[in-house]
C-alpha cells in the first residue's frame, strides 16, 4: 500500500528549502549514500566471496570438481548438493511473509510506489537464500540477490535515521548502485541502472548521492576482489559496416530469446504452482532435475561464468553444442526460478545471451563472411538478451563499455540494442520485473504517476462528517437533518448498517415541495451513485468522479454485506491527487 | 594451543639466540665450537650463488658454518627421514609445492612470520613480501620462472612479443620445443585465445578448456618434448627448434654467460616460488630459524638476485637489486618479479596441481602425448 501523502509546512524535511541549509542537508545526502554505498559494497563483497568459496567446497565449481579425485562421489555431490540447497531455501522462505524471496521487483515496487522502508527480515532472509542457492550450484544469477540486498541497507538506513520517502527511495538506489558498481567493476552502470531501474527518473537531488554511493562501491572492489570482472576482451579487431546490420538483426532476434527466457520462468511459476507437492519442497525437486542434467551437461550449474567465458572464445563450442547448452541452461534457468530457488536472473540471461551471440557468429563464420569478429557477435547476442530482461538498455550498454573499455564492441552492441529493447517491450513488456509486478497488480507500463495513484489507498480519506438517515425516516425530518448538518447530500443506511442508497436535498425538497414530507425517505426518487470499496485506490476515486456530480463518494465494504464505512468527499480527492502529483514533482524534478 | 604454545617458546628461543648473536659479535672466533647447520639445495651455479650471497655472510655475522648437500627435489628423502627419525639436515630449499605436500604430510616444522626482518624502512615482513610467500611451514625467498626464449636470428624484421606468437607458426615459423608435462603448456595455450590469467585455472578445470587448451598444442607442428632442464638451451643453441620453453635461470646463463643469440619473451611467464622449510626433527631449528630470517632479509635477498636472476621474494629487496658484481650485468631486467618482465606473469597455482596433476596427466598424455611417441627430443 501507498503511504499516505506527507503534509506539506514550511520547513518540511521532505522538501528542502533552497539556500546555504538546502545545500547542507543536500551535502548531508551525498554522505549518506556514500556511507550506504560503503556497506552495500562490503556486503557484496562478502556475499560474492561465500558463493565462491561455497562453489569451491560443495564440487560445484569447475575448479572445486577438478581438484576432487574420486568420480563417483563427484557425481553424487552433483545430484545431491543442489538438491538439499533447495531443502534449505525451501525452509528460509517459509519465514518470509510472502513465502518467496524479495527481488529486484519488490525494490521496484518499493519505490515506484514511495512506499520505501523494505523490510529487514526479508531482506535478509532473501540475502540468505540467495547464497545458499548460488552456492549449492543452482541456475541463478547472482545480482539480484545483491540488488536487493543494496536496497535493504539504504532503505534500512533511510529508517534508522528517521528520513522521508523521498530520501528513503534515494537511499535504496544508492544501496543498488554500490551493489552493481562493486559487482561488475563498473560504477557508471552502478549509477545508470539505479536511475533506469529502480528510480525511473533522472532528478540531479538522487544524482549526486548514487554517484557517490556507485564510487565508494567502485574504489572497494577494486582494493578488494582483485578478480572478478566478467570479460576482458584483447581484440581490437574492427567489424565491417555490412556487419553492423548483422548484429542489428541479432538484437531483434535476441528480443525473442528473451522473451522466450522470461515467459519460460513465468511459465514454470505457474505449473509449479499446480504441482501437488509442498511449496517448500518445490526447490529441492528443481535441484534434484538440475543435478541430473549437470551430469551430462556441467555447463548449466551455477552462474555459469566459466561457459559465458567459453561463449566468447571462437570454437569453444560447436554448433550444436551452443544450441544444446542455450537451451538447457534456459530450461533449467526457468526450473531454478520457477520452482523456488532464490536469485537473480541477469547472470543466466549474461551466459544465455552470449551463447546466443555466439551461435549467431558461429553461423555466419562458417558462412565465411565474418573475419575475427566473433566477440562482437557474442557480446551482442548478450546485451540483446539481457538488455530485455531487466528492461535497462543503457546499462547494459555501459556494463559493455567498463568491462571492455573497448568503444567498437559498445557501439555494436548499441546497433543491438537498438532493436532488442523496443522490441521486447512491445511483446512482452519492460523487463520481467514489470511483467512480474503487473501480474502481483502493479502496472507500471503508464508511468510512475499512475502506478502511485493507483497503489494510494483511500482509506486516510475516510470521512465520518456526514449525514446518514435511516430508510424509514421521513422526508421531512430528513431535510431538517442535512439544514442541521449543513450538507446537501445524505445517506441511508438501514439498521444493520447497511449503506441503501443516497439521496440529495433537492431531491427531498421537491417531495417537500408536493407535501410527500410525511413519507419515508426510502421513496424518495434516487439518483444511482456509483460506490467505492475499503480498498479503492485513489486513482479508482479520480475515475468516478468524472461520472458523479455531488460533494462525496459513499465508501462501502461489500464483503462485509455492504456495510456503509463513511465517505470520501470529491475536494479532498482532487487534493490528495494534487498532493501525490506535488511530491513526485519535487522528487523527481528537485536538485536538491 | 599447545603448538602455539611451542610455536612462541622457539620464537623466544630464536629471538633470544639471535639477541645473544648480535650482543657478542666475538662468537665470530669460536666458529670450531658451533654446531654447523646443514643445508638441503639444488647444487650448481645456484649453489655457488646461494654461498656466496647467503651461507659465508651468514657464518661470518653468527659463527654457525654452513655444511651444503645437493639434492633434485621432491619429498622422498625427507619422508623417509621423518619415518626413520634420522633428519640429517637442519634446513631446505624447496619448491612451494612440495614444501605444501610435505606440511601437509605433518614432514615440515612450522614457521612463524614473526621471525621475519621487517623492510629497512620499517615495513612489516607481511606486506614486504609477495602474496602466496609467507605459508605454514614454508617462506618463499625467490621466485623464478618458466619462459619462452627464441632465437634472435630466426626472425628477421620481427620478434615474437606475446605469448600467442609461440603457437603462431605462420607468423613465426620453426620447430619449438616445450617440456613433457601439461603444466605451463596448458596455461599459455589458454592465454593464446585471449583469456584473461585470472581465469586460466577455472577454464583448465573443464573438459572444453583442457580440450582448448590440447587443441592449440596439437597444432603445432615440428614440436620437441624436453625433459632436462639443460635440453632448451641445447636444442636452441644447436639450432634445433628456434622457440623453446625452459627456467629463466639457465636462458640467462644461455645469454649472458655463453653469448647465445637468443631472447627471452617474458610473457605469460609462469612463475613458482623456491622456499626454506624446517624438517621436522631437525637438530638445531633455532639456526635455521636466524638463518631463515638471516637470509629473507631484503639486504640478503638483493644481494642474491645479482648473483642469479631469481626475483626476491620482498618488494623491497627487488627495489635494491642492482648489476651482477662481477660482469656487470643489470640483473634488474633479468629477474621475473621485475615490474617490466611481470606485467603478465602468471602464478603457478600449486594447490591446483598438488589435488589434480595425476588426472591431469592422464588427459594430458592421452591427447597429446601417445601419438607422438617418437618425436621426443634426442
Amino acid at each position: 500500500m501507498a503511504g499516505e501523502p506527507e503534509t506539506t509546512r514550511a520547513n518540511d524535511p521532505e522538501h528542502p528549502t533552497q539556500g546555504a541549509r538546502g545545500m547542507v542537508r543536500f551535502l548531508g545526502l551525498v554522505v549518506l549514500g556514500a556511507l550506504i554505498g560503503g556497506l552495500a559494497a562490503l556486503s557484496a563483497v562478502g556475499f560474492v566471496s561465500a558463493v565462491l568459496w561455497l562453489n569451491d567446497v560443495l564440487l560445484i565449481s569447475p575448479r572445486g570438481r577438478m581438484m576432487f579425485a574420486h568420480p563417483e562421489a563427484l557425481a553424487i555431490a552433483t545430484v545431491l548438493v543442489p538438491t538439499l540447497g533447495g531443502l534449505v531455501v525451501g525452509q528460509l522462505h517459509r519465514a518470509i511473509r510472502e513465502r518467496r524471496p524479495h527481488t529486484p521487483a519488490d525494490v521496484i515496487a518499493a519505490v515506484q510506489t514511495r512506499r520505501g522502508r523494505l523490510p529487514a527480515r526479508a531482506g535478509v532472509l532473501s540475502a540468505l537464500s540467495g547464497l545458499v542457492s548460488l552456492g549449492a550450484g543452482a541456475s541463478v544469477g547472482q545480482y539480484g540477490p545483491l540488488v536487493h540486498l543494496g536496497a535493504s541497507l539504504g532503505s534500512i538506513g533511510a529508517k534508522l535515521l528517521r528520513l522521508g520517502r523521498s530520501d528513503d527511495n534515494v537511499a535504496i538506489a544508492c544501496g543498488v548502485a554500490a551493489a552493481i558498481a562493486t559487482a561488475f567493476h563498473a560504477p557508471l552502470a552502478g549509477i545508470v541502472f539505479a536511475h533506469e531501474v529502480v528510480l525511473r527518473h533522472y532528478a540531479l537531488r538522487a544524482f549526486a548521492p548514487v554517484a557517490a554511493a556507485a564510487i565508494v562501491g567502485h574504489v572497494i572492489a577494486t582494493n578488494v576482489l582483485s578478480s572478478g570482472t566478467l570479460f576482458h576482451v584483447t581484440d581490437t579487431a574492427v567489424p565491417r559496416p555490412w556487419e553492423f546490420a548483422a548484429f542489428i538483426v541479432i538484437g531483434g532476434l535476441g528480443a525473442l530469446v528473451a522473451g522466450a527466457y522470461m515467459h519460460a520462468i513465468l511459465a514454470v511459476g505457474r505449473w509449479a504452482g499446480r504441482l501437488p507437492v509442498v511449496p517448500s519442497l518445490r526447490p529441492a525437486l528443481a535441484g534434484a532435475a538440475l543435478g541430473l542434467v549437470a551430469l551430462w551437461v556441467p555447463d548449466i550449474l551455477g552462474m555459469g561464468q566459466e561457459t559465458l567465458r567459453f561463449a566468447t572464445i571462437e570454437g569453444a563450442f560447436g554448433g550444436l553444442e551452443l544450441i544444446i547448452v542455450m537451451v538447457l541452461k534456459l530450461a533449467a534457468t526457468a526450473l531454478c526460478i520457477g520452482m523456488g530457488f532464490g536469485g537473480g536472473v541477469f547472470s543466466p540471461a549474461l551466459v544465455i545471451g552470449t551463447l546466443f551471440g555466439a551461435l549467431c557468429g558461429t553461423l555466419i563464420g562458417d558462412a565465411g563472411l565474418a573475419g575475427d569478429t566473433f566477440v562482437f557477435y557474442a557480446v551482442c547476442g548478450m546485451v540483446a538478451v539481457t538488455a530485455p530482461v531487466i528492461g535497462a538498455p543503457l546499462t547494459s550498454l555501459l556494463i559493455v563499455f567498463e568491462l571492455t573499455g573497448s568503444y567498437v564492441l559498445t557501439t555494436a552492441a548499441l546497433a543491438s540494442v537498438t532493436l532488442a529493447s523496443p522490441i521486447a517491450a512491445q511483446l512482452f513488456g519492460r523487463s520481467l520485473f514489470d511483467i512480474q509486478l503487473a501480474r502481483r497488480g502493479l502496472d507500471l507500463s503508464a508511468g510512475r504517476g499512475r502506478a502511485l495513484l493507483q497503489n494510494a489507498r483511500l482509506k486516510h480519506l475516510l470521512s465520518q462528517d456526514c449525514v446518514t438517515l435511516n430508510p424509514h425516516d421521513s422526508v421531512d425530518d430528513a431535510v431538517t437533518a442535512l439544514g442541521n448538518g449543513g450538507h446537501g447530500e445524505a445517506y441511508l443506511v438501514d439498521d444493520k448498517g447497511r449503506y441503501r442508497s443516497s439521496v440529495t436535498l433537492a431531491d427531498l425538497e421537491v417531495m417537500r415541495g408536493r407535501n410527500q414530507g410525511q413519507r419515508q425517505v426510502r421513496d424518495c426518487p434516487r439518483t444511482p451513485r456509483p460506490v467505492l470499496g475499503p480498498e479503492a485506490s485513489v486513482w479508482d476515486a479520480m475515475h468516478q468522479l468524472q461520472d458523479v456530480t455531488g460533494e462525496a463518494i459513499a465508501v462501502v465494504d461489500d464483503k462485509a454485506g455492504d456495510a456503509f464505512l463513511g465517505v470520501v468527499y470529491e475536494a479532498s480527492i482532487a487534493r490528495a491527487y494534487l498532493q501525490y502529483s506535488e511530491e513526485l514533482r519535487r522528487e523527481e524534478h528537485g536538485t536538491g | 594451543m599447545a603448538r602455539v604454545d611451542h610455536i612462541m617458546r622457539r620464537a623466544c628461543a630464536g629471538a633470544l639466540l639471535g639477541l645473544t648473536i648480535m650482543l657478542a659479535p666475538s662468537t665470530h672466533g669460536d666458529e670450531a665450537t658451533a654446531e654447523p647447520l646443514t643445508v638441503l639445495s639444488w647444487g650448481g651455479a645456484y649453489e655457488r650463488a646461494q654461498q656466496r650471497a647467503l651461507f659465508d655472510p651468514f657464518t661470518e655475522a653468527t659463527g654457525i658454518p654452513v655444511e651444503v648437500q645437493q639434492y633434485d627435489g621432491g619429498i622422498v628423502e625427507l619422508r623417509q627421514a621423518v619415518a626413520e627419525g634420522d633428519v640429517t639436515w637442519d634446513l631446505i630449499d624447496m619448491t612451494r609445492s612440495q614444501a605444501k605436500a610435505a606440511c601437509a604430510e605433518n614432514l615440515l616444522e612450522p614457521l612463524s612470520p614473526e621471525l621475519l626482518a621487517p623492510a629497512p624502512d620499517g615495513t612489516p615482513a607481511a606486506r614486504d613480501f609477495v602474496d602466496g610467500a609467507l605459508n605454514r611451514c614454508s617462506i618463499t625467498h625467490s621466485v623464478f620462472a618458466t619462459v619462452v626464449a627464441y632465437r634472435r636470428d630466426a626472425f628477421p624484421g620481427r620478434r615474437p612479443t606475446e605469448i600467442a606468437d609461440l603457437f603462431d607458426q605462420e607468423r613465426f615459423p620453426g620447430p619449438r620445443a616445450l617440456q613433457r608435462t601439461p603444466a605451463v603448456n596448458l596455461e599459455w595455450a589458454l592465454l593464446s585465445y585471449g583469456v584473461p590469467r585470472e581465469e586460466i585455472y577455472r577454464l583448465l578445470s573443464t573438459r572444453r578448456g583442457l580440450s582448448l587448451a590440447f587443441k592449440r598444442i596439437d597444432s603445432l607442428e615440428n614440436l620437441h618434448w624436453w625433459e632436462a632442464g639443460d635440453a632448451p638451451v641445447r636444442l636452441l643453441a644447436e639450432g634445433e627448434v628456434v622457440m623453446a620453453s625452459g627456467y629463466n635461470g639457465r636462458f640467462f646463463d644461455a645469454m649472458i654467460n655463453r653469448d647465445l643469440p637468443i631472447e627471452i619473451l617474458w610473457d605469460g611467464q609462469v612463475q613458482e616460488h623456491e622456499t626454506w622449510a624446517l624438517p621436522r626433527g631437525a637438530a638445531h631449528p633455532d639456526a635455521a630459524r636466524e638463518f631463515i630470517r638471516f637470509a629473507t632479509s631484503s639486504e640478503r635477498q638483493a644481494a642474491l638476485a645479482r648473483l642469479i636472476p631469481y626475483g626476491p621474494s620482498r618488494r623491497s629487496a627487488t627495489l635494491q637489486v642492482t648489476t651482477h658484481p662481477d660482469s656487470g650485468v643489470d640483473m634488474r631486467l633479468h629477474i621475473p618479479t621485475h615490474p617490466l618482465n611481470a606485467e603478465r606473469a602468471i602464478t603457478k597455482d600449486d594447490d591446483w596441481y598438488a589435488r589434480s596433476h595425476t588426472r591431469i596427466n592422464d588427459y594430458f598424455r592421452d591427447a597429446l602425448l601417445d601419438e607422438r611417441e617418437n618425436s621426443d627430443s634426442p
